[in-house]
């Protein structure tokens, strides 16, 4: 029992991430339908983008916006220029995953070319620690929760108080219906790569500040819990992959705690299995069954 | 020619062969049956680290390296194991991963199926010894061949050939035959093949099991080659070398495949290896991971059905038996669906 307290405390840092980074994958691929397997590996472009402000002298607070900001602009150029041309040019959902792919293994070696095989970590503190009960967080960890919590409040009035959210879920939901209603798709889904990349950048830099370092490999490991917590809400749901983040991070850093850490991920992996095994199409999967028909 | 000389090109022609077989088994699932398996070397090495515990003999405490089921089977034995084991697993992921589920679902679970892999067998040390892997694994039949090393690397070349005529013979009949045009149709197709009275999933599992036995032969022939195994040897990218391979060759063409094996896993990335590193250690490999990634951009850009295109079926409608060109019967390929 005096374990688990505080493995509950790093959970609830791990779902913070785990949520910015799962609602931005989950709304990628639910408003522009492409799988975006380089998500992870343009998460730690982001972490390097906030690396090299960083080591220019920048406070990583505003580090944290530069990636953020090289998120969005980064998925939007990945999007325009590699992406939608091989759409336009046909290729379909498989072709689609396996350019994704191949766009992964080219942003990750790049790095790796650019920036050696080494561990970075940012100039920053980690400001003073504070105690709850049992439960130690740094200022940057309170930090991290405290961004999780405002993404995912903006995600939520963006979707629903907006006309570019109800744009973006109309598009998610049918897009030839969408355009025939006279929402210009083509810009829904430029908005929905900028924000979804931003949210991208932000669990980058986020990651990174909870572990202190990283290598140009980092965001390719997210990736499972990230997908754990994207089909364990139902994949294309915001709201579900919220759920989900929370789930997959308390109860892998509790059975962390419990069993070994190095199998963090084998629990997201294993609830992952249990999730297909009992409901393929995740917690909350209206818009996705609705997808699945009308494909 | 010189010893070193034969040394080189004995040591190509077999890892030619050894990811011709590799190839070709992906081939079937990807290609012919349309199965997108990004774990794919997951099953490469679990067949390796088969063939290897069960010719490295039990495990004992003085042992440098720990690992479970350990024995000292006779020579085919620990390939045939491990084309079961491989086998066995396909079977049970297969279960799990093709049942119901939609085909993005299913490429997600792959490629986080083969990081876990990764991560258990880094991680679980006992089992196959962990992240430092498997060695001194020992060369089959090479004490009874009382042959010179080169010598025997010659022989292993004609061994590695034979599985890969045998694999090619069998993957071209699966591909020929009235099950291979049963599996296109359901790639291109699955909902009009169920329609017919197919069985989808079972079909799909079959082809799922039937890749992994043979990617099982293949990790089981290189590690008894290489006589080494570790987590660092099937890392999640490997598999898109394959599948570079693949679309490099011509997709559900198995000559194509083949010489896609030729180009992409030994023509590119092992003449490479010779090159003189330049920068820093590790550059020229990280270089070659981005040619990988733009040799499958520009495929798919340029020439989506590869090098050697699937050949159409022989059936042609009547002009006018239907009413639009689109309509007419043709080899869709995996990519389009």
């Amino acid at each position: 029992m005096s374990q688990l307290i505080p493995a509950v405390g790093f959970g609830l840092i791990t779902a913070s991430i785990l949520a910015i980074a799962a609602v931005g994958f989950t709304l990628q691929f639910s408003v522009t339908n492409i799988l975006n397997l380089a998500y992870g590996d343009i998460m730690t472009a982001c972490a390097f983008a906030a690396y090299v402000a960083n080591q220019a002298g920048v406070n990583i607070w505003i580090c944290l916006v530069i990636a953020s900001l090289f998120g969005a602009v980064f998925s939007l150029l990945l999007n325009r220029l590699v992406y939608f041309q091989f759409v336009r040019r046909g290729t379909r959902l498989f072709g689609m995953i396996i350019v994704t792919i191949a766009m992964s293994l080219i942003i990750q070696n790049v790095l790796l070319a650019i920036f050696r095989p080494t561990f970075f970590s940012y100039h920053a503190s980690q400001g003073p620690s504070y105690n709850f009960g049992s439960m130690v967080f740094t200022a940057s960890q309170l930090a991290i929760i405290g961004i999780a919590a405002l993404a995912m409040l903006g995600v939520h009035l963006l979707s629903t108080r907006t006309k570019l959210g109800k744009a973006m879920r109309a598009t998610a939901t049918n897009p030839g219906l969408a355009r025939s209603c006279g929402v210009a798709t083509d810009r829904v889904i430029d908005a929905a790569w900028l924000v979804s990349g931003a949210l991208c950048g932000i669990a980058g830099v986020a990651v990174v500040l909870n572990t202190a370092t990283f290598s140009e490999g980092t965001g390719a490991t997210l990736l499972v819990p990230i997908i754990a917590a994207a089909v364990l809400g139902g994949i294309g749901q915001p709201y579900g992959a919220m759920l989900g983040a929370i789930t997959i991070g308390l109860a892998s850093e509790v059975a962390a705690s419990v069993i070994n850490p190095s199998y963090k991920d084998v629990v997201a992996f294993g609830i992952l299995i249990l999730v297909l095994l009992v409901r393929p199409q995740g917690i909350l999967s209206e818009v996705a069954a609705a997808k699945e028909v009308a494909a | 020619m010189s010893n070193a000389m034969q040394f080189y090109i004995s040591t190509l022609l077999i890892y030619l062969f050894i990811d011709i077989i590799g190839v070709l088994g992906l081939n079937l699932q990807f290609g012919v049956a349309g199965i997108i398996n990004f774990a794919y070397i997951a099953f490469v090495g679990v067949g390796a680290y088969t063939a290897a515990v069960l010719s490295l003999g039990p495990d004992h405490p003085d042992n440098f390296q720990h690992y479970l089921f350990g024995a000292n089977l006779p020579f085919p034995l620990p390939i045939l194991a491990a084309g079961a084991a491989s086998g066995i697993l396909s079977l049970l992921v297969g279960l799990i991963s093709l049942r119901r589920l939609r085909s993005d679902y299913q490429a997600m679970v792959m490629l986080v199926l083969s990081l876990i892999a990764t991560l258990v067998a880094t991680n679980a040390t006992g089992l196959v010894n962990g992240p430092a892997g498997l060695a001194t694994i020992p060369w089959p039949l090479y004490d009874q061949l009382g042959l010179s090393p080169v010598e025997y690397q010659w022989v292993y070349v004609g061994w590695a050939g034979l599985l890969a005529v045998f694999t090619f013979l069998f993957v071209q009949g699966i591909t020929n035959s009235p099950l291979g045009r049963t599996l296109r149709a359901m790639r291109d197709n699955d909902r009009a093949a169920a329609a017919l009275g197919k069985s989808i999933t079972g079909l799909r599992l079959m082809i799922f099991v039937v890749g992994g036995v043979i990617a099982g032969i293949c990790g089981a022939v290189f590690v008894e080659f290489i006589q080494a195994w570790s987590p660092g040897s099937w890392l999640y990218p490997e598999t898109f070398v394959f599948f570079a391979a693949i679309l490099v060759g011509g997709t559900a063409n198995n000559w194509g495949a083949m010489v896609g094996a030729l180009l992409v896993p030994v023509g590119f990335l092992e003449a490479t290896r010779f090159l003189p590193q330049i920068f820093y250690q590790g550059f020229i490999e990280a270089m070659q991971w981005v040619c990988v990634g733009l040799l499958i951009l520009l495929f798919l850009w340029f020439r989506p059905s590869g090098l050697f295109p699937e050949r159409p079926g022989r059936f042609r409608p009547r002009a006018g038996a239907l009413s639009r060109p689109s309509d007419a019967p043709r080899a869709q390929g995996a990519l389009s669906k």
